[in-house]
């Protein structure tokens, strides 16, 4: 049953399950869209749809599916017939019509719409003209009556194609190569478990209870202990340069998959604008002055702190090298390449996830600092996988 | 299901209509509503809204960071048993005595249908909902401690919200009907706010909506005010009897509506703009 619609959002990237489709057939064959094209379309998009950002995907392969570009689908008589509820309430057709061509085009389409009102009455009761171009029905090609999908049946109603044409949903969309979810369960491999002192005995301790009950011959004691706690403690630094904003949401995904982890014992979050100098940033919009010193960090925060530096390592060798390269605030008479030395010598564990990491690829001029950074860093590609790796040499022992 | 009627909100309780038809797929497909949106968007209301409209009981199970899936299911209390057990105390050869059943078991043992309310689910940890999994599709569960099969009499409406904290496991996702709740636009926040009030001036509403909405508009704001607390901010401007004229220009009682140090100092800053 038009199952080529199921095939469409997969190709958009919708990752649309069988049991999901299973699931809008059911509805259908249960006549929970009371043949109202609006709510067929809310109906598709609930059991089809599982997350906002891929409303908007959505919204474009519905008007192409069901706007009728020229497919060639089967449309089933059934589906027709579930849709198929009485006359199809024109001025309210025309109404959503004009509410949707308003949309699209808001400078033509008040002569517009009067001219395909006009049209729009005289070829409706041939029952090809309302979707698509391509002189079939409300579902394709087919040529059967639109008549059967009434549009705006239950007033207040909007109606799917007005809905659409808001596109409201685009800015919830994300391309999102990684999900969270996947940096999400990367991190749970960053823990290491000690007995704190400062948490209150809240678990049982098996062999302390049985030793307890057995010296005092049988008679019940109960013995707890203290839970297990992750002691990770990470010190984050993320470059807010220009040459990082193609990658600001998933540095973003990241930083959220960091904060939501909360198994960390402790998570300092810092910023820098192309390359680590004297001063760090405390927000990501490296306000000028809005800062701290390198030294703050390297006093404040122990060498176990586990640091993970988020920057594609883009700057150019002078900014990198020059003990003048900072242009946007104080050397404090060393270079770029310094003071990332002198982060690299205070901390046990440093690892540099590059969103644009190019590997072993050397030679190339343009690249110097990322090469020089690399050697001086264990460098990762910022990736699920990249990640998993990085994690890995931080937990290593040594 | 459907002789439960359908769900068309309550006088209280203002649903969009795609809200509704989202609820009533749901408890006609007999599976889980999963409702998404910003806080304040009445996420948690509708299920008080569903259970004041159908009548039907409702079971809340609060989800926290510490939550296990298992303490829906059941818990078998054996620390009392144990202690139980040293005074030769009444019942304690019966294990079944000290199985307490969590809010699924409590919503599956009902013989009329209830409303189970899972609420911020993800404020769990990230495999809690996949631990669900069985339990919500096949709407029973296993005592391993007395051999016993809890099935739901009824099937109870799950409804689960999310604040979309953090992500929920794709598995979890293709079993539920998904609904995200929009922000309000003005039109329906009025609709909301009078739900709310008996009298309210139109005039204040109208001033203090402009306010609000402008509020949210800007940029910086780290936290955006909702619903709720438009809502309060509106009876606190009325107890305290301000002159709606004043509202734009002053914007007393801010501190209701913003949370943050930092987002009022970037009103007083765009203020003095």
């Amino acid at each position: 049953m038009f199952l080529s619609f199921f095939y469409l959002l997969r190709n958009q990237g919708i990752d649309v399950s069988v049991t999901e489709w299973l699931t809008l057939m059911e509805a259908l064959d249960k006549g929970l869209c009371h043949g109202s094209f609006t709510e067929f379309y809310y109906l598709c998009r609930m059991t089809l749809v599982n997350r906002e950002s891929d409303f908007d995907k959505f919204d474009l392969a519905f008007s192409e599916y069901f706007q009728g570009i020229r497919h060639t689908e089967e449309i089933p008589p059934e589906i027709l017939k579930w849709l198929d509820k009485g006359e199809m309430d024109t001025t309210d057709l025309n109404r959503e019509m004009y509410r949707f061509e308003q949309h699209r085009d808001s400078n033509t389409v008040k002569r517009m719409f009067r001219e395909r009102v006009t049209e729009q009455n005289s070829e409706h009761n041939g029952g090809n003209y309302w979707i698509g171009t391509s002189g079939g029905s409300a579902f394709g090609h087919s040529g059967r009556n639109p008549g059967g999908i009434r549009i705006g049946g239950v007033p207040g109603m909007h109606t799917a194609f007005s809905v659409m044409g808001e596109r409201k949903y685009q800015s919830f969309r994300n391309d999102r190569a990684l999900s969270m979810r996947q940096f999400q369960v990367a991190f749970r491999r960053l823990r290491q478990y000690s007995a704190r002192l400062d948490v209150e005995r809240t678990e049982l301790d098996i062999d302390k209870t049985v030793d307890s009950t057995c010296k005092q011959g049988g008679y019940l004691k109960l013995e707890f202990d203290r839970p297990r706690k992750n002691t990770v403690k990470l010190l984050l630094l993320f470059d807010c340069g220009g040459t990082m904003y193609p990658f600001m949401e998933l540095c973003n995904q990241l930083f959220q998959a960091v904060h939501k982890a909360n198994h960390f014992k402790d998570v300092q979050t810092y910023y820098f604008h192309n390359c680590i100098y004297q001063k760090v940033y405390k927000t990501p919009e490296c306000e000028y002055g809005d800062w701290v010193d390198l030294e703050y960090l390297f006093r404040n925060y122990d060498k176990d702190y586990k640091v993970i530096i988020v920057g594609d390592a883009q700057m150019a060798p002078e900014e990198l090298l020059d003990i003048n390269g900072n242009y946007r605030g104080p050397n404090g008479g060393r270079s770029g390449y310094e003071w990332c030395q002198m982060l690299e010598n205070k901390y046990k564990k440093v690892v540099w996830l590059n969103p644009r990491y190019h590997g072993r690829l050397t030679g190339l001029s343009w690249m110097e600092s990322e090469h020089r950074l690399s050697e001086l860093f264990h460098m990762y590609l910022l990736s699920v996988d990249g990640l998993k790796e990085a994690i890995s040499y931080l937990m290593a022992p040594r | 299901m459907s002789d439960l009627g359908t769900f068309t909100g309550t006088s209280h309780y203002i649903a969009a209509p795609e809200l509704m038809q989202a609820v009533n797929v749901a408890m006609e497909l007999e599976k889980p509503l999963l409702i998404k949106g910003e806080p304040g968007t009445g996420k948690t209301m509708l299920a008080d809204a569903i259970h004041e409209a159908t009548g039907m009981r409702l079971l809340v199970w609060n989800i926290k960071s510490t939550t296990k899936a298992q303490d829906g299911l059941y818990v078998y209390d054996t620390i009392q048993r144990l202690y139980d057990s040293q005074f030769g105390e009444e019942g304690v050869d019966d294990i079944a005595h000290y199985i307490k059943l969590g809010k699924l078991g409590e919503a599956f043992q009902s013989e009329e249908p209830v409303i189970l309310l899972i609420d911020e689910i993800d404020k769990a940890d990230l495999e809690f909902p996949n631990d669900l999994l069985w339990e919500l599709d096949k709407m029973e569960f296993y005592i391993h401690e007395t051999k016993e099969t809890i099935k739901a009499v009824k099937r109870p409406v799950v409804i689960i919200t999310s604040n979309a904290e953090k992500e929920l496991p794709d598995a979890f996702l293709r079993r539920c009907i998904f609904h995200y709740i929009d922000f309000p636009d003005r039109e329906q926040m009025a609709e909301i706010v009078n739900a709310h009030f008996e009298h309210l001036d139109e005039h204040l509403l109208k001033q203090a909506m402009d306010t609000f909405y402008w509020l949210r508009e800007l940029k910086d704001i780290r936290k955006k005010p909702s619903t709720s607390e438009l809502i309060d901010w509106l009876r606190a401007l009325q107890l305290g009897g301000i002159e709606p004229e004043r509202i734009r220009k002053e914007m007393p009682l801010l501190g209701v509506l913003l949370k943050k140090d930092e987002d009022m100092d970037v009103v007083k800053q765009r203020r003095l703009d």
